[in-house]
């Protein structure tokens, strides 16, 4: 059962269906959503994109939920989709790396080189314990997504799922649709 | 000197993206890491790529930094005397 969800595009911004009102667009709005609704968590300014996204849209979906404890759990699992991985994180890596001339490999930009860092901050944040996973698929589909999920509650210690679709192209193009799911 | 440290300052604010930090935020006799500005190994690693692209200084040994890195004032101190360029 989903008990509550969030969309966030570069001009749109959703929870449970009701419109936020916000200023900027594009990644300057992932900014802005921290600035208004989180901001005691600096480590945001020093994530990719496709980091902010998963990082504020999962901070709007557990306000939604309340009663944040911030306590140890191991019931809740974090798992998202997307097709194009963290390719924006990769391209500006390998931009430090270019040119043998300046050839300055970043570590920053270098530990977001992988899709999954991001269920993984959220964990951090959260402090919690099961499952984090990240499937990078050729297209959105409803079905492979509930198809996963659903094999996720088989763990018997997993009773809730923060997932959903997470894919970030740039700056300007990325979309979160996400969503809080409990064990039926 | 004063100079290099206000530099170094706007610096290290740019390259480990201290949001909202600005050069006079930052206490030049404070410890870097732990209890000062609260920065991680990541962050080391990146003030270590700091000083080699910009100050062409590249460290022998990583285990350096841990006396280097001890203040912006040790940093200076050690960029000022090893720089090369």
């Amino acid at each position: 059962m989903i008990k509550h969800n969030v969309y966030i595009s570069p001009d749109k911004v959703l929870v449970d269906g009701k419109a936020l009102t916000h200023n900027e667009k594009g990644s300057a709005l992932l900014t802005e959503l921290y600035r208004n609704n989180v901001s005691d968590y600096p480590k945001f300014f020093k994530m990719d994109t496709l980091s902010k996204l998963g990082f504020v849209a999962s901070e709007l979906l557990l306000n939604a939920e309340g009663n944040r404890d911030f306590e140890p759990r191991e019931d809740r699992a974090v798992i998202f989709f997307n097709k194009h991985a963290s390719l924006q994180a990769d391209t500006h890596y390998q931009s430090t790396i270019q040119d043998p001339e300046h050839f300055f490999p970043s570590p920053a930009a270098f530990v977001y080189t992988l899709p999954n860092i991001v269920t993984g901050e959220i964990a951090i944040r959260n402090k919690y314990f099961g499952e984090t996973s990240f499937i990078v698929v050729e297209d959105y589909d409803e079905k492979i997504i509930e198809r996963n999920l659903k094999n996720s509650f088989q763990d018997p210690m997993t009773k809730s799922i923060i997932g959903g679709w997470l894919d970030c192209l740039d700056e300007e193009h990325f979309e979160a649709k996400i969503f809080l799911l409990y064990k039926d | 000197m004063d100079e290099l440290i206000y530099k170094l300052k706007q610096e290290i604010i740019e390259a480990l993206n201290l949001e909202d930090m600005k050069p006079e935020d930052i206490d030049e006799n404070a410890s870097l890491f732990g209890e000062g500005l609260g920065l991680d190994s990541i962050d080391a690693l990146e003030l270590i790529v700091l000083m080699e692209k910009n100050y062409g200084i590249k460290l022998k040994d990583p285990a350096q930094g841990k006396e280097i890195f001890k203040s912006v004032t040790v940093m200076a101190d050690f960029i000022q005397k090893n720089r090369t360029k």
